[in-house]
């Protein structure tokens, strides 16, 4: 039995039993694992508001051999989603880290620049606030994946984009340059390709001050969500509601 | 044998395994049990319905606490789902009526505003039939993201609106309230 106590952020739970939950959490060290929280939903000492998914906290969990399972012993919350205000633009945004981290994370395989992302986005989304975060993790995460292919030049002929748009296929994973598109592709403006390239190279907090109405860089995060869901071969329920709010 | 598996298992909470167990209790249980719960079954589905007003689960329509007499009708608490209404009057402080939202908005569920039932809240708010709506979602991402939404909705009515308090639970030692609970505690707190 190895006992732990570390840094995690709670991506989701189910019941089971009568009153315990098994959690799935994304921790620092270890990446994605599940516990069971024994007696969850009646001890309210021991885990409180703490298992509400996109909470950052300080878990204490023990490992047994040869078991998939590690057991939840308590969970003390650093930073609660719920200690600012939520509309449903927010619980759309924090539903989608979930899902995409809960969907796209190995089991215990730590992942440290992604646990470093999500702690970043997580800071910043605010209410009224969301749609930067949520295109600087959709962009962020695919790259860290893997899944991201060139923003500045074309996947067939390896030409530059410069000012030019790009285009995408839903059945493809690459950015290819007009003269390569497919019929049924979708555009990226090259303003959002420029800004691409700008979210790849600046830490989050250099991009706070902009104004970010929906509508900027939604061709990125549809881009962004294509890609993931053509890996994770499956739709994201979460980016579907995002997309509705507007893009 | 294979059908009823297949029907128990479609049930929230039962796996195959479950679903195996409860068949073959069912199969081997009296007669009249097994009777008495197909009746109970059928019953329910012919005879419960929801109130037009409320959304609570009824067997007469409008339910009784939309009919009653006694309850302060402009007075209304919105819940998420029927079973929590029990929650509310087991406090028997309540004089007021409720509003059922069957759920609250979940992005990771694909349930958005267009799945709640709320046409007739908003209706009645507008008509000037209410006093005060409280809203007693739960306090989880979701069900603030519900009550913020519904507060946005009825606003206009011009309709008071509350939200539930949230806080140190009686009876627990405040040693142990987390920082998001301590700080709605004393965000909430009242003069004496
Ligand atoms: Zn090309
Ligand atoms: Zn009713």
């Amino acid at each position: 039995m190895n006992a732990y106590q570390a840094e995690a952020v709670i991506l989701r739970t189910w019941p089971v039993q009568e009153a315990d939950q098994i959690v799935s959490l994304f921790t620092r060290p270890h990446g994605r694992i599940r516990g069971v929280a024994k007696a969850a939903a009646k001890s309210r000492r021991r885990f409180g508001g703490a298992l509400e998914p996109m909470t950052w906290v300080s878990a204490s969990y023990v490992e047994k051999p040869k078991q998939d399972l590690v057991r939840l012993d308590s969970c003390e919350v650093l930073s609660s989603p719920l200690s600012d205000p939520v509309d449903y633009l927010r619980a759309a945004a924090l539903a989608f880290y979930a899902e995409v981290l809960e969907e796209a994370l190995p089991d215990h395989d730590p992942n440290e620049p992604a646990f470093r992302l999500l702690l970043a986005v997580l800071h910043h989304s605010r209410t009224s606030h969301i749609w930067m975060p949520v295109s600087y993790f959709a962009l962020w995460i695919t790259r860290l994946l893997g899944w991201m292919p060139s923003v500045t030049d074309c996947a067939v002929c390896g030409e530059a984009f410069g000012r030019e748009p790009a285009w995408f296929h839903a059945e493809e994973d690459g950015l290819v340059c007009g003269r390569h598109k497919r019929p049924g592709s979708r555009m990226l403006s090259a303003e959002s390709l420029l800004l691409a390239r700008r979210i790849f190279q600046s830490p989050i907090a250099a991009l706070t001050e902009e104004s970010w109405p929906a509508h900027r860089s939604a061709d990125l995060r549809r881009f962004a969500v294509q890609a993931l869901e053509r890996h994770l071969e499956r739709r994201l329920r979460s980016a579907a509601a995002l997309a509705k709010l507007g893009g | 044998m294979a059908r009823l598996i297949e029907e128990l298992r479609k049930l929230p909470g039962v796996g195959a395994k479950s679903a195996q167990r409860l068949a073959f209790h069912i199969l081997r249980s009296p007669e009249e049990d097994a009777g008495a719960l197909a009746d109970a079954i059928r019953d329910v589905r012919q005879r419960l319905r929801l109130c037009s007003i409320c959304n609570n689960i009824t067997d007469f329509d409008p339910c009784a606490y939309c009919s009653s007499p006694t309850r302060n009708q402009r007075l209304v608490c919105v819940v998420e789902e029927p079973t929590s209404i029990a929650s509310v009057e087991k406090t028997r402080s309540w004089n007021g009526v409720f509003h059922v939202l069957h759920g609250t908005l979940s992005p990771l569920h694909g349930i958005g505003p267009e799945h709640l039932r709320t046409g007739g809240l908003v209706a009645r708010a507008q008509r000037g039939e209410l006093d005060e709506v409280i809203l007693a979602t739960s306090p989880t991402v979701e069900g603030e993201a519900t009550a913020n939404w519904l507060a946005d909705l009825l606003r206009p009515s011009g309709v008071r609106l509350s939200r539930i308090a949230t806080g140190v639970p009686a009876g627990s030692d405040i040693e142990y309230a987390d920082e998001v609970t301590m700080a709605r505690a004393l965000e909430g707190r009242r003069q004496m």
